[in-house]
């Protein structure tokens, strides 16, 4: 009882702090008002930007708006450009985080995926998904949109109570009157939302690409993540490690296109995770 | 009298409302066609498994041939750099830049599992256009935007997944080659990708 209540405060505590220090570095940037097609300073010493070829729309196509100063980017571009000075560090453990797919959690994922058909496998991620509840209920409050959180918090409920504890998705099909947005969000997005920058780019080993921004994100996120309570700590790993065994399972393919098709899989990599982001940043 | 009026804009409101879902402009029907051919391929039971696999990616590669804009593609990817190749270097360029592209991405379209494909959105503007799709998968929906040039005819040249432009993408790596090295080692560098592949010791190996 005590420890649940002292980890309970430690989840407040560090929700506050992370707050307090995306919302000072909120007011010094531009709001998330902006059009999301425009990209705010110019950065006119980047060579990509004597290219000529000027795109009329952005990534999710919206008109991009010119300025006078002639502004070429999209805001995306701004997010790709997203500094690397860590780049041999970052590589290694990218190396690192290859081999580990192809010579442990791929082979293992494959192996299970043989034995466990997919339709429990998507069960398992509907129970896994809903358990991160938390995390997506925290994010939409602190982005101010309470619609979004309202309708999070009745699929949780929903599926939890009559989805078998989330085994089911049960509530996939029911669409809110109005258009609330994505409610995929984490910590992480939440600070993106608030105007804050990725910081510098990041390869952690196991957990892959991050940035600045969303490592602290994901550090509040771990606390929000009722797996993590788990007792004793190691049961909490072999959790996450199953859930991941099981995301993998459905999703064997899709690195390795990625990687096949690059010159250069590491810069690959990098410029989709910071692309990816931003777009769920403004989704 | 009244009562005439009403039934009449209704059916005016109505009819207006069916026709737009079959009004989408000229892109969006080529890209329509375009999709809707490679679905057919892939979902042709006589063209299944892998005795089938040349007959069925030869197929896929004349459609794609014929919806892609490779050189269009391979000319923004280049970017600005694209100006330093010599017009033997471009076509080498556009030739095996695309072979890497069709080789990978025709293997990944093999997994198709009955997709459904939605179009949401077109904007034209002169001869550029873009569209916004979706396709739903089991566990998500993934975006998927197109970017298209016409020519003669509409053609794709970059394609946007989940925020992601395929072109940017390449941009980024090539830009990162070419400013150490020449147009031709970047070429070279794409052949021996693509003679890598072909001898099917790919992905297992670290190229970081």
């Amino acid at each position: 009882m005590h420890t649940q209540f002292r980890s309970l405060l430690a989840t407040l505590a560090l929700t506050l702090f992370c707050s307090a220090a995306a919302l000072a570095a909120g007011t010094t940037t531009a709001g998330p008002t902006e059009p999301a097609s425009l990209a705010q300073q110019p950065v006119v010493t980047n060579m990509l930007l004597a290219y000529g070829d000027v795109d009329i729309w952005d990534e999710t196509g919206q008109i991009i708006k010119r300025p006078a100063s002639g502004e070429k980017m999209t805001m995306s571009d701004l997010a790709a450009q997203t500094a690397d000075p860590l780049e041999g560090w970052n590589r290694m453990w990218f190396g690192f985080n290859d081999k580990l797919y192809f010579w442990a959690l791929k082979p293992v994922a494959q192996g299970y995926g043989a034995v466990i058909p997919e339709r429990p496998r998507l069960w398992v991620h509907n129970f896994f998904h809903n358990l991160m509840f938390p995390v997506r209920f925290v994010s939409l409050v602190l982005q101010g949109k309470p619609d979004a959180a309202a309708v999070e918090t009745s699929r949780f409920i929903g599926n939890t109570a009559f989805g078998l504890g989330g085994f089911a998705d049960i509530t996939a099909d029911s669409k809110p009157y109005k258009p609330i947005g994505s409610t995929e969000k984490d910590l992480g997005l939440t600070f993106g939302y608030w105007g804050a920058g990725n910081g510098m780019y990041l390869v952690w080993p196991f957990l892959g690409p991050s940035s600045a921004r969303d490592t602290v994100g994901y550090a509040g996120d771990y606390f929000l993540t009722p797996v993590s309570y788990i007792h004793p700590w190691y049961w909490s790993i072999a959790t996450k490690g199953y859930d991941k065994i099981n995301e993998v399972s459905m999703r064997i393919g899709d690195y390795e296109t990625l990687k096949d098709a690059s010159v250069d899989p590491y810069e690959a990599v990098r410029d989709a995770y910071l692309r990816n982001r931003f777009k769920k940043v403004n989704d | 009298m009244m009562k005439k009026i009403s039934l009449f804009l209704g059916t005016l409101i109505l009819t207006v409302a069916l026709c737009s879902t079959a009004l989408a402009g000229e892109p969006q029907d080529r890209l329509k066609t375009g999709i809707d051919s490679v679905i057919a391929i892939l979902s042709n039971s006589a063209l299944k498994g892998p005795a089938k696999r040349a007959e069925r990616q030869a197929k896929l590669r004349t459609v794609a041939d014929s919806f892609f804009d490779w050189h269009e593609l391979s000319r923004r990817a280049a970017a600005e750099h694209w100006a330093k190749f010599s017009p033997k270097q471009q076509d080498d360029f556009v030739v095996s830049f695309s072979e890497l592209l069709q080789k990978t991405y025709i293997r990944k379209l093999e997994k198709y599992n009955n997709e459904k494909v939605t179009y949401l959105k077109e904007q034209t503007e002169g001869d550029k256009a873009f569209i916004n799709t979706q396709v739903s998968m089991k566990d998500k929906t993934i975006p998927i935007n197109y970017y298209m040039i016409k020519h003669e005819q509409w053609m794709v040249y970059d394609v946007v997944v989940e925020g992601v432009s395929l072109v940017k993408n390449y941009r980024v790596q090539f830009a990162k080659i070419l400013s150490k090295d020449s147009p031709e080692s970047l070429i070279q560098r794409i052949k021996d990708k693509i003679k890598f592949l072909d001898e099917g010791k790919n992905v297992d190996d670290v190229a970081s």
